[in-house]
């Protein structure tokens, strides 16, 4: 779906590049852009849109390369959603999404027929005869959304879709996004910094930080990775020689309080009971770590690359 | 009610549509339906309009009628055939189209800039070029399409009540057109030039009133200090009301042919460039 390889993206010719020098594939399926503020993710949509001229490096996406002259013919194929709050204040839901798709190149018949289909399908009802002006921030988002898939793109881009929402709003776009990409069979990039966001919905998940990528990999790699971590107990502490030979079970990320956490090197929590009758150790607790994306942002953000990532 | 499919069908095909450039003006003349102020400006044009067929009307009565004939020579003095007569159907008009163009012209880029929605205009297969040539092309055809009925109405009413011996010429459309579509083009790329300026539409009202009052102040004073009639070419206003009196062939035009053509390609020249830089995706190179 999308490829790059040492993607440099400069906003001008003495500007520090905003992406250095990036590779990366990434099939169909929904895929994670997560990163801190300011990280790279909508320099990175704009790059793939073609609006933003590689500095270096190359690559395609949907087949048509990076900075080719016909743009246009692949902006035609992604739908994008924006980061912020591009409505037509002054026109309603439905002209603007009708607008919107004849942009595209709908005919104009088909674009107000097409309006109606996709505000329905993103829960706008009779709202969407009204001006947006008076739309809540869920309905904008919404209708952002749809404007986005008006013209039944292969592939959206869909950059922070949960801002500004509450979490029943959340809850309802991620749905939204898990249904455009089951039922319409349309790839998605979602870019966002809320890792719950990214882990209820991506398939892939790509860390950018600082123009780099962090970690990439899939989604059921590193929950993989996250199943090999438990938390251990023993009832007495151990002795240096016991601890030492912890590093058999796989690595050791934290020791505090007679409280081990470790990272094993297979998913097989039996072989630490095995290990702890051999040690001559009294296990008292073996609690399997969930939950801990956020450790791998946080890890990948400094430095070291989480266990699973492909990057 | 319509039943919807439960979930989202696939979109017709794309490319049936129409090109960008047109669907830019078509939604730009559905905001400005919205904002009501054709009723005002209908109202005044219209006036304006039947002055001039009311003037018209009455010069074939006077000509005609036997019992008004001592007002004849009167009426010869008053109501010009000449050139200056031609070119006046559109002078009052042009005036009064200069407010229109600000209110309307003034917001056609700095409400897109308002709302944010160039850079969702780019993310489509749309491109500069394209969203300058709507903003251009709408900012010069609502002065084209307002004028046009005061150079098409009087004409025609000249040519049935008084045939080719009318007050208005009958070559007069030939020469007045070309004119309309010169200072429609002015008024256009000024219009448009200034409101990429300004960040909010009520700002681009107050850009354009600024520029052509600005523009005009500047050409006076110039030509007071140095005594340079061709500075006027500076002033906007001044070009607009001398094309339709070059064209009609006026022997005493408020400038020349080379100011008036010096002074119009500057303006147009300036304000579409300005407009061009203005509306360029700030941080994209396409």
């Amino acid at each position: 779906m999308i490829a790059f390889e040492n993607l440099e993206v400069r906003y001008s010719a003495a500007a520090p590049p905003a992406l250095k020098g990036l590779t990366l594939s990434l099939d169909r399926g929904i895929v994670g852009l997560l990163g801190p503020n300011g990280s790279g993710k909508s320099t990175l949509l704009k790059a793939l849109l073609g609006l933003l001229r590689p500095s270096a490096g190359g690559g395609s996406v949907l087949g048509i390369p990076l900075g080719a002259p016909d743009s246009a013919r692949l902006r035609s194929r992604i739908g994008y959603m924006p980061e912020y709050d591009a409505l037509i204040e002054d026109a309603s839901a439905y002209e603007q999404v009708a607008f919107w798709g004849e942009l595209s190149g709908l005919a104009p018949e088909a674009a107000r027929d097409r309006a109606h289909e996709v505000l329905y399908f993103v829960g706008l009802d009779e709202a969407r005869y009204r001006p947006v002006s008076g739309y809540s921030t869920g309905m904008r988002q919404r209708v952002k959304l749809a404007q986005a898939l008006v013209h039944s793109p292969e592939l959206v881009f869909l950059d922070e879709p949960t801002n500004g929402l509450d979490p029943d709003g959340r809850r309802r776009m991620l749905d939204l996004v898990l249904r455009v990409h089951a039922e319409l069979g349309t790839g998605v990039i979602l870019a966002s910094h809320l890792l719950g966001d990214v882990e209820r919905v991506a398939d892939q998940l790509v860390i950018l930080d600082q123009g780099l990528i962090k970690a990439a990999g899939s989604m059921a790699g590193l929950r993989r990775a996250l199943a090999r971590r438990v938390e251990l107990r023993f009832l007495d502490p151990l002795d240096a020689a016991q601890e030492a030979a912890l590093a058999e079970l796989g690595a050791v990320l934290e020791s505090r309080n007679g409280l081990y956490d470790l990272e094993l090197a297979e998913a097989d929590p039996p072989a630490v009971f095995r290990w702890a009758e051999a040690k001559g150790a009294t296990l008292i607790q073996l609690t399997p770590r969930h939950d801990r994306l956020d450790e791998v942002l946080l890890r990948a953000l400094h430095g070291a690359s989480p266990a699973g990532s492909e990057a | 009610m319509p039943i919807y499919a439960p979930t989202l069908p696939p979109a017709p095909d794309l490319g049936q549509g129409h090109p960008p450039v047109l669907v830019l003006m078509r939604f730009d003349l559905a905001r400005l339906w919205r904002q009501r102020i054709g009723r005002f400006f209908g109202f005044a044009f219209l006036l304006v309009l039947l002055i001039k067929l009311t003037v018209i009307y009455v010069k074939y009565l006077l000509d005609t009628n036997a019992a008004l004939r001592p007002m004849q020579d009167f009426a010869k003095a008053v109501l010009s055939q000449g050139a200056e007569f031609q070119a006046g159907l559109l002078d009052p008009a042009s005036y009064l189209l200069w407010f229109l163009v600000a209110l309307v012209g003034g917001g056609l880029v700095a409400r897109d800039t308002l709302y944010r929605v160039r850079p969702l205009m780019y993310a489509h297969p749309v491109s500069p070029r394209d969203y300058l040539a709507a903003k251009l092309g709408f900012a010069s055809a609502l002065p084209f399409l307002v004028l046009l009925p005061f150079v098409l109405l009087p004409w025609a009413m000249s040519l049935m009540v008084a045939g080719l011996q009318g007050p208005v010429w009958p070559t007069a459309p030939l020469r007045l057109l070309p004119a309309v579509a010169v200072l429609s083009l002015l008024m256009g790329a000024l219009a448009v030039g200034a409101s990429a300026m300004a960040a909010t539409p009520r700002a681009g009202v107050g850009w354009v009133l600024g520029l052509v009052l600005g523009t005009s102040a500047l050409a006076s004073l110039v030509h007071g200090l140095t005594g340079f009639a061709g500075a006027e070419a500076l002033n906007p206003v001044m070009l607009a009301q001398s094309w339709p009196q070059l064209f009609a062939g006026m022997d005493r035009p408020l400038m020349g042919w080379i100011p008036a053509t010096v002074g119009t390609a500057f303006h147009i020249g300036l304000w579409t460039f300005v407009a061009a830089r203005r509306t360029l995706p700030s941080e994209a190179v396409i």
